[in-house]
Formats: structure tokens, sequence, C-alpha cells
């Protein structure tokens, strides 16, 4: 008998962790991508590795769960998480009684804390206002969500799940009342992307499917015309130029919008807003969104108020409550996660859908879906993703300084190597000449050419992984030099074309930053594009007359070609 | 006590340069005064005219004629196509020997780095033989560890634009090896030291390299880094050793044609007599009755002032940082000359990278004498802009870039001389 | 075209209570990575392994993390002649990012029981040695111009062999300004020029910061200043002053430099509050004051001294109509060719000396245009760095070589060693091509 068969349906945190889990329980998987990895809200998130202590006070089982989750990913995922520590800072007009509830509502959760004093603070985080009363220190990290979801895949594909991104699902079949398999369409065939091959169109059956399309959950529940009732809701982020804290920064006061700093790589990030909206694809960003966060913001730490920003964008949670719960503000509606299963709820076997929850407990959200989904498939396995590290993560990643550097100066070793954690040695041994690609975030060519093995000419996922083209410049010298990596494996017109996907995307986000430093930079990124390269109004489309155009002197004079 | 001048330019880009050379030929006492180093080491060392007009897709041979297709409010309409071919004979006159194209009326299509071709009209010496419209075929020629250009992938892409000839790209290794983080000025001064490598020196072992891929191409581009102070020689010994023409593809920041076209025109400026002042910001000025009365400089926390009779404000635009901006307001960054700008800040941009953008064309507004005004007031009598501080034009787009500086430059620079 | 001052500018944070440790993140956020930099840093132009100013300014400070305490090692390498502050055009700090992540590296991760680091702390404490070295002049002249000394210096210091050791002068400026009757006779001096001059009631007094090598070698370039400001009117004072700490900024030693920065603040910024301006003949010591104390010494009056410190030259240019002084001037001077110091371009100074003489009758002034000497201060003074020092170096030799005139003339006395060393040129201070013109003629 083969083994039960499994359609994984998103390829966020939660879709990744399932797959893994399951493949690992010796389950076969398929998981199904319509963009790439991370393309909805996993990619879109703030970057912070909650210690649990942010919901404390008013959803302490969430608060749990992420305490336990946190130690678990420090130990699995090491070489994507930095452990920063995290504050609450309480400013002059926020509540004492509030403070102490936060402090004893960590106590009660097993979140470890420390009071620290306004001078011990700014010892510590010295931009921050020297207004502060005090802080609760908390272990809160950062963690890169890009780096996690790919560790997850591949580790998946290790055990053998089959893993297509760009691929959307565009049907679920059903047969006799039960989901059976799904309708897919790979827009550039199976396989890793390729701009400009053809696309298919397959048809995939399996033994049970997951949804876990997070915020799209619902229009694959209505394929089988379930609802699954996702209440998306938008929160914008914003990304400064440089760290200007090196701890989580939250705000002391009740949950609300604009009240954390999360230092993350070589940025930090600010979030974040909270807003429902009807369509979790198209909703409007807006500048005042930006200009709240910013201004929230300074009361906290002032430098914010001047410093460069370098894009801003927003995130879609799919929050999900019970029928009949009726929470108003969408900031309230609970963090904990619901697994459905649409035969006992819908009498539609055959699908499960897990909604809710949040990054910090992907795993434990795909552990119990795993759990389930073996239930239903009969399959006796445990759970082994808490224990086995990600692939990067092997010992530890924690690797000596002494270690050869491949040539790499020491702040760009120790960038690649907080990267590649334990895959540092096999992805770096390989490149002769291994020149600099991207010199904001110091990515060289042998990362590049590692992260196009697997993402093909999806830029967006080779930059996801590396961060080059995530820096100062946002790709405005470097996007061009990444392209050139795709060629000659994959030719010049799908380069071309990967390029063009690569610049409207930096775009998209930069374009909320364009005012001061950032708006000067735009303009030298577009005299270097427009200018100096013509990718604007390149005549690739348009028939020239050579022969109209001056062919130099020698053509004209008959003189030798330079003209001397 | 004020240092006086008859005309003062502020800024040391190609607009500076050129109104102060204008200006002292008038036998006006000139001044030049620049913060740092200019933005020249950004550009390609092109002087472009206009090499598309309005809505149309289609490059063209000549400039001229899609100046008079150009909007009211667009600097060439101020000051007239004759003015245009002024500022190209001054420029003629400056550079010299080094830059090509002033035989010919016509815009030159000059391979870009990127593969694409791009119409230009004034082109360095170096870049001349690389022309598409010579229908000789081509090989391109990249470094393994350079990663601004990758010949073989621009080769492809001249093909799909269909030049007129053969063109393939072969990637060498550059005869001395370099950390992994090295620009290419320092591949520039290998070859202008033409340093001892184990089996010869970097110029000979280059060109072995190169001729072991070369089959019956007549001419070989790479990237521009064919030396730095030197490059003329690096370039006579390349194309001696490989018995075809070698030429330079431009490339970007740092670029070395734009910094040699920076030098050329600085000895021109001095040349010209122009007094050259470096290395502290204007960041104030004081007026009276309409007139500018004196600029001031601050020199860390103390400041100095200039005084002179007519002044030109050569500034630039947001890079050069004659144009300043925050959340709310974009404004000249001197003398806080109106910029017209939406009023929402996300009217600014258009939402395609390569749309119809608001920022692109910030800069201050002038008068048909290059005044600034607000609304249609003339803010200052004895003041002129010229280059990238005035707005209503976008020279990347346009492929403009220098030309509105050389054309507004001469003309501010010559007014405020003679008025003196 | 010019980057104009930002409005808003940041400010450094200590991140410890030390005073090396300065998070110089936020500065990063000027940088557009055009790269600009690269193309002027002299050390990058010689030595492959050094990555250039961007590397080590913007792009290292952006990567560094709070619990990062390694440098890159190669910023040791940097000889701080801030031409890449000069070249920037964005206001990068490039100048203080180079000072503190180099303070960094040497306080963290250099060997302070090497050979090097002893013989840096050395060259870093130059005003110690010289006040030693200028007690028996002669004697110390003897002993250092040795072969047998030269070749200890060597082996045992690190000190270049193919360089000789500045001669130190019979008597040191200060003890000529103490025969001469100091202060008190130069204003008497002063109030009589100005009387000349029909300045009565004008208030021209300055403080002259002579710094180390005009005390106890070229004593001759502060009495020609001194000579020349009192004919023009200025009572000039001659306080008790510290090294102004250019070479511990250059050797990372920036503990050692904010205790002269102390002193000579608390010094000079008393005179200040007293109406003087501040002057002094060498273009580092003028920049140190004027720029460097500024961007990492957090002391009480330090904006104050550094707005009130002038070069010598500039300063006349400034406040004295020196064109119409000069304008019936015939000087016996010899041909000259001049060569600007990185740190007066840095300041904005370069180029008023050949502007001001370009009319003057007799005077022959060429230039050899923007070269760095390569000596920058102590780097050239290290064996390990002598050869590069010299190849910077070459291109100025060879502009020299080409200009027609006979003496060099510059500000700046480290070049001038450079100078002497590479061409055997005679080499003179501005400061006396205007005595002869204005005093002597």
């Amino acid at each position: 008998m083969s083994e039960p068969s499994t359609i994984v349906i998103g390829g966020g945190a939660t879709g990744v962790g399932i797959a893994r889990d399951l493949a690992m329980r010796g389950v076969d998987v398929t998981l199904l991508e319509k963009g790439n990895l991370t393309h909805g809200t996993s990619g879109r998130m703030h970057g912070m590795l909650h210690s649990g202590g942010r919901y404390a006070v008013t959803d302490q089982h969430s608060a749990e769960d992420c305490m336990t989750e946190n130690r678990i990913l420090r130990d699995i995922a090491s070489h994507c998480v930095e452990m920063t520590g995290g504050l609450f800072v309480q400013m002059p007009e926020d509540d004492d009684e509030y403070f102490q509830q936060k402090l004893e509502g960590c106590r009660e959760c097993g979140i470890p804390v420390e009071v620290l004093s306004a001078e011990e603070v700014l010892e510590m985080e010295p931009y921050l206002s020297e207004d502060l009363e005090r802080a609760i220190q908390v272990p809160d990290g950062a963690i890169d969500p890009f780096r996690l979801c790919v560790a997850n895949a591949v580790s998946a594909e290790n055990h053998g799940a089959r893993i297509e991104t760009h691929s959307e699902v565009t049907d679920l079949l059903v047969e006799d009342g039960e989901v059976v398999g799904v309708e897919v369409e790979h827009k550039s065939g199976a396989g890793s992307r390729v701009h400009g091959a053809a696309g298919e169109t397959e048809e995939i059956y399996a033994d049970h499917v997951v949804n876990a399309a997070g915020a799209w959950a619902g229009e694959i529940g209505a394929m089988a015309d379930l609802d699954v009732e996702v209440i998306p809701a938008k929160g914008v982020m914003t990304i400064m130029n440089v760290r200007q804290v090196d701890m989580v920064i939250n705000r002391c006061k009740p949950r609300g919008n604009a009240d954390i700093i999360v230092p993350h790589e070589t940025t930090a990030i600010l979030g974040t807003t909270d807003e429902e909206v009807e369509d979790p694809e198209d909703f409007p960003e807006e500048k005042s969104e930006v200009d709240f966060l910013i201004e929230e913001m300074s009361k906290m730490a002032p430098i914010l108020e001047d410093a460069r920003t370098l894009r801003s964008y927003w995130g879609v949670r799919p929050l999900y409550e019970p029928p009949g719960t009726g929470t108003e503000e969408t900031e309230q509606i609970t963090r904990n996660y619901f697994v459905l299963d649409h035969d006992d709820r819908d009498d539609t076997p055959g699908l499960t859908t897990v909604v809710g929850g949040k990054f910090v407990t992907y795993r434990k959200m795909a552990e119990d879906c795993a759990d389930h989904v073996c239930g239903r498939l009969g399959v006796d396995a445990e759970c082994r993703t808490a224990d086995e590290p990600l692939p990067g993560s092997e010992d530890g990643a924690i690797l000596s300084d002494a270690m050869d550097r491949y040539g790499l100066r020491s702040p760009l070793a120790r960038r690649n190597k907080q990267r590649l954690g334990s895959r540092y040695d096999d992805v770096l041994s390989g490149g002769d000449p291994n020149p600099v690609v991207c010199d904001c975030e110091g990515v060289t060519r042998a990362e590049i050419q590692d992260a196009i093995e697997s993402a093909g000419t999806d830029l967006n996922s080779v930059r996801q992984q590396t961060r080059a083209s995530m820096g100062t410049c946002q790709g405005g010298t470097c996007a061009h030099r990444l392209a050139a990596e795709l060629h000659p494996e994959y030719d010049e017109e799908a380069a071309r074309a990967a390029l063009e996907e690569l610049y409207q995307e930096r775009w998209k986000g930069q374009r909320h930053a364009l005012w001061g430093e950032q708006l000067d930079q735009a303009t030298l990124n577009h005299a270097l594009h427009a200018s100096t390269m013509n990718r604007d109004r390149d005549p690739t489309d348009v028939s020239v007359d050579f022969e109209s155009f001056d062919a130099g002197r020698a053509v004209a004079d008959g003189g030798d070609s330079d003209g001397n | 006590m004020a240092i006086e001048d008859d005309v003062l330019v502020i800024g040391g880009g190609i607009a500076g340069l050129s109104s102060a050379i204008a200006a002292a030929e008038t036998g006006a006492r000139t001044r030049l005064i620049t913060h740092k180093q200019s933005t020249l080491g950004n550009a390609s060392g092109l002087v472009d005219v206009l090499g598309y007009a309005p809505d149309d897709d289609t490059p063209r041979a000549d400039p001229y004629d899609a100046i008079a297709q150009l909007p009211a409010e667009h600097p060439y309409s101020k000051v007239g196509a004759d003015a245009v071919r002024e500022g190209l004979a001054l420029f003629d006159d400056a550079v010299g020997d080094r830059y090509r194209g002033s035989h010919s009326a016509a815009n030159a299509l000059v391979p870009t780095h990127a593969g694409s071709v791009k119409p230009t009209a004034r082109y360095p010496r170096s870049t001349a033989p690389g022309l598409v419209s010579d229908d000789r075929d081509m090989l391109l020629v990249g470094i393994d560890s350079v990663t601004g250009f990758d010949a073989p992938m621009a080769a492809d892409h001249l093909s799909a634009v269909g030049v007129p000839f053969d063109v393939r790209g072969e990637t060498v290794r550059f005869p001395k090896s370099f950390p992994q983080d090295a620009d290419v000025t320092r591949y520039a001064r290998a070859l202008d030291r033409d340093e001892s490598v184990d089996d010869g020196t970097v110029r000979e072992v280059l060109a072995d390299r190169v001729e072991a891929v070369l089959e019956d191409e007549r001419r070989v581009g790479f990237p521009a880094m064919l030396g730095d102070s030197r490059h003329e020689a690096v370039r006579t010994e390349l194309q001696d050793r490989l018995g075809v023409d070698v030429f330079e593809v431009p490339t970007g920041p740092p670029s070395l044609p734009g910094l040699r076209l920076e030098d050329a025109l600085y000895d021109a400026a001095e040349d010209a007599g122009v007094r050259i002042t470096s290395g502290n910001p204007i960041v104030d000025f004081d007026a009276d009755g309409g007139r500018v009365q004196q600029v001031l400089m601050d020199r860390l926390g103390s400041e100095v002032a200039y005084e002179a009779q007519q002044y030109v404000l050569a500034t630039g635009g947001p890079v050069g940082g004659g144009i300043e901006s925050d959340r709310d307001v974009v404004e000249e960054s001197i003398f806080g000359l109106p910029v017209e700008h939406p009023e929402d800040r996300y009217e600014w941009f258009d939402d395609d990278v390569w749309g119809d953008h608001a920022y692109t064309e910030f800069g201050v507004s002038v008068d048909d004498d290059l005044r600034p005004v607000a609304g249609e007031e003339v803010q200052f009598e004895n003041l002129r802009a010229a280059g990238n501080v005035i707005g209503g034009y976008d020279f990347a787009t346009e492929k403009s870039g220098c030309g509105v500086s050389l054309a507004t430059g001469y003309v501010a620079g010559s007014e405020a001389g003679e008025l003196t | 075209m010019s980057k104009q001052a930002e409005s808003e500018t940041f400010d450094p944070v200590d991140l410890f209570p030390d005073a090396t440790d300065m998070d110089l993140r936020p500065g990063v956020d000027k940088c557009d990575k055009n790269g600009n930099c690269e193309t002027v840093c002299p050390v990058a132009e010689v030595n492959e392994d050094f990555p250039g100013p961007k590397f080590q300014g913007p792009e290292q400070w952006r990567l560094t993390r709070k619990g990062d305490i390694e440098f890159d090692e190669s910023v040791d390498k940097c000889l701080n002649c801030m031409r890449c502050d000069t070249a920037c055009t964005n206001d990068v700090p490039l100048g203080q990012m180079h000072n503190v992540a180099r303070a960094n590296y040497v306080k963290n991760q250099k060997n302070h029981a090497s050979r090097e680091y002893l013989r840096n702390k050395m060259l870093a404490n130059y005003g110690t040695l010289g006040k030693l070295g200028s007690m028996m002049p002669r004697i110390s002249n003897a002993v250092f111009g040795l072969g047998a000394t030269r070749w200890l210096n060597e082996k045992l210091l690190g000190f270049p062999s193919e360089r000789s050791f500045p001669d130190f002068a019979t008597q040191t400026f200060r003890g000529w300004w103490s025969d001469r009757g100091g202060d008190a006779t130069s204003a008497e001096r002063a109030r009589e020029a100005r009387e000349a001059r029909g300045e009565t009631g004008v208030d021209k007094k300055i403080a002259f910061f002579h710094g180390c090598y005009a005390n106890y070698h070229q004593t001759e370039v502060a009495k020609s200043m001194v000579r020349l400001y009192e004919s023009l009117g200025y009572e000039i004072v001659v306080p008790e002053q510290s090294c102004c700490g250019t070479p511990m900024f250059a050797n990372g030693m920036l503990d050692d430099a904010r205790g002269v920065a102390e002193e000579n603040v608390d010094t000079f910024g008393s005179l200040v509050e007293d109406g003087y301006d501040l002057v002094a003949t060498c273009t580092s010591c003028s920049m140190a004051l004027r720029k460097e104390y500024p961007e990492l010494f957090d002391i009480d009056g330090v904006e104050e001294v550094a707005s009130h410190m002038f070069d010598a030259v500039e300063y006349l240019r400034v406040n004295e109509d020196l064109e119409a002084e000069l304008a019936g001037a015939d000087v016996d001077f010899p041909a000259m060719t001049y060569h600007a110091p990185c740190h007066g371009e840095v300041m904005g100074v370069e180029g008023i000396v050949t502007e001001l003489f370009a009319d003057v009758d007799g005077v022959e002034l060429d230039d050899t245009g923007d070269v760095c000497c390569g000596l920058a201060g102590t780097y050239g003074w290290k064996d390990e760095k002598y050869d590069d020092s010299m190849e910077i170096g070459a291109e100025m030799f060879e502009a020299f070589e080409e200009a027609p005139g006979e003496v060099a003339l510059t500000e700046c006395p480290m070049c001038s060693a450079q100078i002497e060393h590479g061409t055997g040129y005679e080499v003179r201070h501005p400061m006396e091509l205007l005595e002869t013109a204005l005093v002597e003629s």
C-alpha cells in the first residue's frame, strides 16, 4: 500500500510547517503556493519572535504558547533567530496599573521578566526618549520569516515532499460530497519559476487536503461551497534604514496601534496598525497610516522623526473567531488558532482548514493540524518538529569565529554566517571568484547562486532568502547584478523579465518612503536606470532606424574608427 | 568682510561649471563655490541633449526637432534651441579632443551596460568605437569578478534590440585578483599602473586573455574601467595588442568617465580664470530690495560672506542637494525658493516604477531669463538658476542629462556676466 | 552641484559611558551608495587589502550591531587623510566613522603588548617625545641622525630607517616668544600697527595654537605668522597648550586624544569667551580643533572652540582685504609649487593661497593638483606602511618634478616632511610668503 497522500494549500509559515510535519511522519505531501513562499501574511510580518509578553494581560493562552514556541524556535531555527531581548517601555502618560498587570501577567505565563529603571534602559538603548519611566525586560527576539519558511520547505523536500510555488489552486475537486484533490495552475510549469516558460494546469488527487491559505482560506473554502469566515485585518509596517534600537521595543500600554519597534537584520521595523479590510489582495495603502506610525513611534524614540525610512508594507492578518463570538474591534480578536474539520462541521470530508494564530506559534499550529490529519488518515506517527533542527540550524549553527572566512571581511563574514547558519561552508566554499553583489547587505555571488538553485528566475525569492537588494539603495545598484547572475543558465529574455518584476516589487514598497533621503535615493536610482542604462525606454520593442544616427567620425569621414 | 566677485556661481557640477566658464568668458570676475565633489561621478559621462520626444518611445536621431515639441515649462523651451547649440559649443571648446560627436548634428546610439542602447549627443573618445550605427561586429568582454557588467547578457540584449551587426559576449578573468569587495577603481588603477603579474603585466595578460576569445570581431568593448588617470594609454595599448578597436561601455557610479569629465571641466574653468572655492556649503543669504546682497558659507560653525553683483544657482536636484524634501514640503535648499509639487505626497509618484512620476521633475520654476519665480513673480532680479535645480523636466526619461545643464548654464552664466 | 547642509543632523549617542563606543549607525542614513568616496582614497589606490571608505564607513557601520565588537582589521590601514569626507556628495560623516571604528579596533582587537602598538603609542604622543627632544636639541639631532639609531629604531620600534627624524630647532618657538616679551609686547606692537593703519578703536586679538611642529621644528613658520599678524594689528596670546591630538586620532587612541582635547578646549574656550579668535599654522591642528573634537567628544565649550578656530591664511583672507594689501606688492621669492594638504581641503581652505598670489608681481606659483602626500601625520613613520606611503606620494613627487617651481609651499608640516624626503625640495609655508610680501616689502 502506498503512503497516504495530502495536499497543503498555502506556502506561509503554517503551510510549510504542516508540510514538514506530515512529511516527517511519512505522509506524502504536495504543497501548493500561488506566489513564492511567504507570499501572504508570513512575508509581511514585523519579524518579531514574541516572548508572549504582548498577550500576557488579555490572552494568556496565546502568551504561554508564544513562550513555549519561542524556546523551541531558538533551538530548531537558530539561524533564523536573533535573541535581541525585548522591553515593555512605560512612558509618562502610560498607566502604572497596567504596568503591574503586565508584569504579573508575564509571571503567570512563565515569561522571565525583569524591571529596569529609566537609567538602565537608556544605557542599553540610548536612542529611546529620555522621558521614559521604566521598562520590563522580556525574552523577545527577531526572526526572519523568509529564512524560516524556506528552511521548513527544504526540510519537507528532504523528507520527500513536493513543493510547488507560483502554483495557484483554482478549484477543489469534489466527488460525492468529498474533497478529493485540487486543480492547480502552474504559472511557468511545474518546478522552479522560470520567467517566460509556458504555464500549465494540473489536477492533483490526494487522500486529504489541508487549507492553510491564511487570509485566502475563505476563498479556498468557497471552492467547495464552504463558509470559512476569515476576517482580514491590515497592518502597516515601516522599515528604517538602520537599527536605531537593538532590542524589541514595545510600548507598555493596552494593546493598540503603533507600539512596536523590532530590530531586524540591518534595519528596524516599526509596527503596526489593525484595521479590517474587505479583500486581502486589494485594499488602500495610505499615507496617513505611515505618518501616524512615524509620529507615534517618535514619542518613544525621538530619532525616528527624521530618520530615513526605506519602505513601508502592509500585512493582512487572517483573523478568525468562531461564529457568534461578536468581537467588535479587530485588535481584540483572539490570536488563537483553530483547526476546522469540514467533515464534522460541514459534512464535507477530505478537507481540513487551519486559521487564525500567529507566526511564532506556526509550529504548534502545524503539529495540531498534522495530528488531526494523521488521525483522519489513520497514520500513527509522533510529531518530531520540536526536536529536529531545521536545515541550516544543525549544531546550533553557532560557528566559531576562527573558521575560514573565505576571504570575506569580518562584518560580511559574520552576516553570511548568520544568514546561512550551518550551510555556510557548503555555500561559500564553491565561489571563485566570489564578488560582493549587494553592497548594502554584504551578499556575495555564491549566496545568490545558492538561492537561484531553488528559486529559479524568481528574484524576489532570491532577495528574500539572501537579503540582496533589501538595503539602503533598495536594489538601485544591485538589481541588475542579481539578474545577471541568472544568465546564462536562463536566457537574456527571462533574466530581463525577472529583473523587471524585481524593479516593480522594490518600487512598490519604496514609494511609501518617498521624501528626504529616500527621495534623493529614488532620484539617483531613476537616473541610473533610466539615463545610464535606458531601462525605461529600452528599444527592444520598437523599430530603430540605425542608419539615421551618428555612426562616428570614422564612418562619416572615412577616417580610422577611433577618430584619430 | 565679504569676499567680492562680479559673478558668483553656487554649485560645481556641469551646470555650475558651464555657467562659470560662460560668465568668465564675458570678462566678469567669476567665482564658483562648491561644497563637495560633484555628482558627475554618478553620471555616465555621456552628454545627452534630447533622445526622445514626449510620449514616443522611438529614439530620435535629431535632437533639435524634438525640442519644438516640448511643453512651455521645459527649460529648453525657455532658452530656445540656439542656446542648446551654444551650450554644446561651449562644451566642445572646454573638453576639446576628449569628446566626440560634434562632427554630426544627429544623436549617436551608444550601448549601455545593461545591453540597451541610448541616444546621446556627445560621447567620450573612449566610447566612440562602440557606436551601434557602425555595423562592424562587436565583442563585449566582462570580468568575472566585476558584477556590474555581464557581457554575454548585454550582448544578447543588444541582439534583442536588433543592432545591425553580430555581437557576442565573453567573460574573462582579470590578470590580478582582488578581494571580494573591490571597486572598479581598483581594476582601473592596476591598468593605469600596468602592475606586474605572473605572466607579464596587467595590460599584457588582459590582452592575451581577450585575444584567446576574440574571433572575427573588429571591435571590443569593456566596462568603463580601462584606467583612470592614464586611460588613453591603457586603451591604446590594448588596441595595439589586439589589433582591433577597443572601447568602453559607460557604467553606473562610481563612473570613471563621469569623473574624467569633471576633471576636464575643472581644467577648463581654471583656464577661463574662474576662481574656485570648495569644501564648505552656502547655507544662507542676505537680500535687500529684491536683490541678493551676499551669500553665507558655513565653515563648520561660523559663517563667511561672499558677495557679487550677479548670482547663479546651480546646486542640482535632490541628488545634488539643491532640492530638499520632508514628508510635507519640497523646496530649494539655500534661498527657500518654492518648488511646485502636489500637496499630497502620494501624488509625487506613479505606482509603476517607469510611470510618469512628479518627483523626477522637482525643481524651481524660472522665467525666460532663468530667474526663479514664485508664480509669475521673479524672486531676485540678480539670481539665475541653471541645471537640475530647475524643475519641469525629467532628464533621465527624456535623455537630456547634461544637455539641459549646458544650455541653461550657458544662458545663466553669460547673461550674469554681461550684466556686470 | 553642491550638497547643502542638512537641516537635521543626527546626534551620535554614546553606547556605553566610554568615549570611543559611539553609535554611528544613524549617520549611514545620508549615504546613497554612489561610491565617489572610493575614487579618492589614496590607500585603496595602492593597497589592495584596503577596501576603501565606503566599506570602512557606512557599510561596516550599517552591518554592525551593538553586540558586535569586532571591526574589520583593515581600518588600521586608513591614514586619516579625510579625502573621503571631502568627496562625499551627501555629508556622510566618513572621517568620524573611520576614527571611531579605528579606535574600537585598536582598543578591542589590537595586541597592546606588541612592538607596533608601543611604537604607535609613541607616535601618538609625539608631543611628549618632542618636548624631551627639544630640551637638548643638538644632542637629540645628533643621536637621531646616527645610522645606528636609525637601525635600532627600525628593529626595535618599527620606524622606517629610510626616514630621518626632523631636526629640532635650537630654540623652541615658545622660548623665542618668551624671550621676545610674550603676550604683553605683542599687544604693544599690535596697538602701534593699528594706529599706523588708522584702525584705532578696533579689537583685533587672536590666540595662537602653535601645536608641536611649529614649536619644536618649524619655528620660523610660527615666527613669520607672529610678525605678519602683528603688523596687521593683531594682538597675539600664546597660552600653554597640549598636542592637538591628530596623531592620537590617526592611531586609534581616542582616550589619549580626549585628554588633550579637554585641556585645549578648556584653555582656548576661555579665550574665546574673552573675545579671541583662534589661529593655527598647521592645517591638521586646526582641523582637529575644528572638526574632530566636536565630532568625537562631548566636552563643554567644544563647539565654541571649533567655530572660532581658523587656519592662519584663511583667517586673514576672511578678516582683511588681502587683495588690496597685496595689490602693490612686488615680492622677491623663488618660484614655487604649492601643495594643498588634504586636511586643508576638508576645511575648505585649499586654493586661497594660489588665488591670492595669482596676480602679485614677483610671485610664480604653480599647483601640484589634488594629490595626497602619503605621509599623513604618523602613517609614513611606520616601517610596515613606508612603501605604501611612498607609493601614494609618488604622484605628488612627479608633480613637483614637472612643475617649474624651485621651492615647495604648503601649510602642513607633515606634507612638508614628505616633500623634502621624496623630492629634496626646500619647503616654505604661506605665512613666510605673506610675511615677505606684506611685512618685508
